[in-house]
């Protein structure tokens, strides 16, 4: 075979339209247009939203779809097409160097999100995203709606509860501090109120608490658990000041199952989310111990009720007495 | 000014010259957007270099300005030479150059405001997909002409590279850019992504693979001083490219859900990829089978032999990460970023730089001002690049790993600090192997010593056919 001229322009062309055809014209012609179930239109602010989302290149880190094999943020839900239905524009993405947002929207409340974009490390000290303060107060509203809108119909469902409580804690963080806590006590199973932490506050173990906390909880809670990070201004309710926790032990005696729990399922409302997905258990009874020795001072760490010794604990004699203090009346 | 734009070569000359400043300025935003992951403050609240923004700025820089350009500039050299005739309208080549590097630099301006239609590859406002459409429009006329004045009645491999890839890239791009939609540029719903992925791998895939492939067999035979081995392998290698490269893009979205059976035709063909690919080194290795000597003596050969190595890493690479199980880890991570960073780096970027070297005296009459410097950026983009690939492999393995198996993506951000820091420190190989090519581009032009070509008329291409 020769190659002429015509040969390569027409021939060239020729397959070139051809595949085309097949990886184009083919898709459009068959692919279902049909909304899933989760699907909503979205509102002229959540579409500004993705305006900027799209023209900022946020979607360089994060992903806008959940694969089978995924296991954290969002992985309650596989990505399906109708989720997609005509959006104005949809872009999957290729990166993840933060966390996938497809099904984002109302995970956290809006002013942590705001508090996020304004400075991201002081809710989350190890992200590498920029700040996103330059943008100013009305487009990061916009941001925010559009990843609160992630997930449709199933985020608006998760909104509906973080403002269903978002009110109830507010109120009670207006109450007073010792209102708060009993209030935040509450929303905790009661088997988890008396449960002690089961696990000795070992040397390594408070080593390892350390740094979960500044992986985790100091941008809101503080270097020294007052309650006083750098995203407070931001959030409604502030976060909780652990130093003054000691006068509400549960019993006079507990405190590891309710930090345990509070830590693992988030206070839904306020901007304290869940570490389920970030923290295993070990961690998680590591950072409860961390609080509860350096910034409460007391450690329910091993009391009764106890099980049998785990295989790998050393001997710990806990020598802890609960704190005896007036609770202050309001 | 009008004897400059009616001088033969002289639109190759701006090509060339515009590819290594944007060298130059790709690979700056490119350490700029490495410092990020570095140091995520470093430019706290600077709107213009927020990592949104600079990383399209690198990207398109590296892949449409410094990869795309020189090697065009390449091309409007060697293509007139091999067909012994004159490019038809050299104003017409400056046209192109001008609209070509004025949809370009779109980039650089309005990214850096925020302003940007998003989808990867296809950020340019449409304006500036107007104006790169027409470039290439004007460049696919000049080419036809030119063939069709051609004094050498046979059609070299490289002239069908070359021109297929304007013909290519005149369709796809207005397709994948959804230029029919300006407001957007893009497609509502899922559909899009379709587009933007058919188009997003046709830009390796008929753009910068045929250029690349055809200023390597433009260099090679007339480094080694070597006929060209197989004209068959030409074809098979040629016509198995379009055929075959144009059905893959899918393979960036097997675990998204679009139809299954367009996941099995990106996967089957990108393993079938490895046909073109094989035929293509098998040619140029077999022409220069018993003369790798010469062509590792040669500055310039040697970017294009190693360029050659890369497009041989890269292909295999890239279809085995097609593969539904491989990609479980791979996608999403930094495997990724190092991959296409030896394909436009290392396959398309080698080659171009090696092509540059080659023609620049061809083009400028000048001989090339320091053999050294070209060698010297040989090493430093060699270490920087193959350093790059190690560690973002490493690191895109330990995210793959981490996420596939119950990891959080936060949990996993410190896991790979230290990769981002060698990634960046690498980078400033690669950023000083761009600047001292630029400072060598222009010394040429400007003290490199005279040297008078054969006439273009008459060139020594005996040896090529």
């Amino acid at each position: 075979m020769k190659m002429t001229p015509a040969l390569l322009i027409v021939g060239g062309l020729l397959v070139f339209w051809s595949a085309v055809f097949v990886m184009v014209i083919l898709p459009i012609a068959t692919m279902p247009q049909t909304p899933s179930e989760i699907w909503r239109p979205w509102t002229t602010q959540e579409q500004e939203g993705n305006d900027l989302w799209v023209s900022n290149g946020c979607h360089y880190c994060h992903s806008l779809f959940i694969r089978v094999n995924d296991w954290g943020l969002g992985a309650e839900r596989i990505a399906q097409a109708g989720d997609y239905h005509q959006q104005r524009v949809a872009i999957l993405g290729t990166e993840r160097t933060g966390p996938d947002l497809s099904q984002a929207g109302g995970e956290h409340p809006d002013d942590w999100h705001i508090a996020h974009f304004n400075n991201p490390r002081w809710t989350r000290p190890l992200s590498l995203m920029p700040s996103w303060a330059f943008l100013g107060e009305s487009d990061l509203r916009k941001l925010t709606a559009f990843i609160q809108a992630q997930g449709l119909k199933a985020a608006d469902e998760r909104m509906q509860r973080q403002l269903r409580y978002g009110p109830e804690a507010r109120a009670a963080y207006r109450r007073g501090f010792d209102a708060n806590v009993e209030w935040l006590h509450a929303q905790v199973p009661p088997v988890w109120r008396a449960m002690p932490n089961p696990y000795p506050p070992l040397e390594a173990a408070l080593l390892r608490g350390h740094k979960i906390y500044q992986d985790n909880c100091l941008g809101c809670h503080g270097a020294i658990g007052d309650g006083q990070g750098p995203a407070v201004p931001y959030l409604d309710p502030p976060p909780l000041n652990f130093t003054i926790l000691r006068k509400h032990l549960v019993e006079g005696r507990y405190i590891g199952g309710l930090l345990y729990y509070q830590i693992m399922n988030g206070v839904t409302g306020t901007s304290m989310p869940y570490f389920k997905r970030d923290l295993e258990s070990e961690k998680i009874w590591d950072v409860s111990n961390y609080i509860a020795v350096y910034f409460i001072g007391y450690t329910d760490a091993n009391k009764e009720p106890r099980g049998i010794d785990a295989a790998f604990e050393p001997p710990w004699p806990h020598t802890d007495t609960p704190p005896t203090t007036q609770r202050s009346r309001p | 000014m009008i004897a400059f734009i009616r001088k033969p070569s002289s639109a190759a000359l701006v090509f060339l010259v515009a590819g290594a400043g944007w060298f130059v300025l790709g690979t700056l935003y490119g350490m700029t957007s490495a410092i990020h992951l570095v140091w995520p403050e470093a430019f706290n609240n600077i709107p213009a270099l927020v990592f949104g923004r600079t990383r399209p700025i690198h990207v398109n820089a590296v892949l449409f300005g410094f990869a795309t350009t020189t090697l065009i500039g390449a091309g409007l050299y060697y293509v007139p030479a091999v067909l012994r005739t004159r490019l038809w309208s050299e104003p017409l080549g400056h046209l192109s150059a001008v609209l070509w590097n004025v949809a370009l630099l779109s980039g650089p301006v309005f990214f850096s405001v925020g302003v940007s239609q998003g989808r990867e590859y296809c950020e340019f406002p449409w304006w500036a997909d107007v104006a790169l459409t027409a470039s290439v429009a004007v460049m696919a006329v000049n080419l036809v002409m030119t063939i069709a004045v051609r004094r050498e009645r046979q059609l070299y491999i490289s002239v069908w590279y070359f021109m297929g890839t304007f013909l290519w890239t005149a369709t796809f791009y207005p397709i994948g850019n959804v230029m029919w939609r300006p407001s957007t540029g893009a497609m509502p719903g899922l559909i899009d992504s379709l587009f933007l992925w058919f188009y997003g791998h046709n830009l390796p895939g008929l753009l910068l693979t045929p250029l690349s492939s055809g200023a390597a067999f433009f260099v090679i035979p007339r480094v080694t001083r070597t006929p060209l081995y197989s004209h068959t392998l030409s074809l098979i290698g040629f016509w198995t490219l379009v055929t075959l490269y144009s059905h893959i893009g899918g393979h960036h979205l097997l675990q998204a859900p679009i139809p299954a059976w367009l996941k099995a035709i990106s996967v089957v063909d990108s393993m079938a990829m490895l046909i073109p690919v094989f035929t293509v080194i098998a040619n140029l290795w077999l022409t220069s089978r018993g003369r790798g000597g010469r062509l590792l003596a040669d500055p310039a050969g040697r970017l294009v032999a190693v360029g050659i190595i890369w497009y041989l890493l890269v292909t295999v690479q890239g279809s085995i990460q097609s593969l539904p199980m491989i990609q479980r880890v791979t996608h999403f991570n930094n495997w990724t970023i190092g991959h296409s960073h030896i394909a436009v780096l290392g396959f398309s970027g080698f080659i171009a730089l090696g092509a540059l070297w080659h023609v620049l005296p061809y083009v400028t009459r000048r001989q090339v001002w320091s053999q050294r410097l070209v060698n010297l950026q040989f090493l430093l983009v060699t270490f920087g690049l193959t350093g790059f690939l190690i560690v973002l492999t490493i690191a895109g393995l330990i995210q793959g790993q981490g996420w596939n198996n119950g990891e959080t993506v936060y949990r996993m951000l410190p896991t790979i600090t230290s990769y981002m820091v060698l990634r960046a420190v690498l980078g400033v190989l690669i950023v000083t192997g761009a600047i001292v090519g630029f400072v060598n581009l222009i010394l040429t032009l400007t003290r490199g010593q005279r040297f008078t070509p054969r006439p273009i008329e008459e060139p020594d291409l005996e040896e090529l056919e």
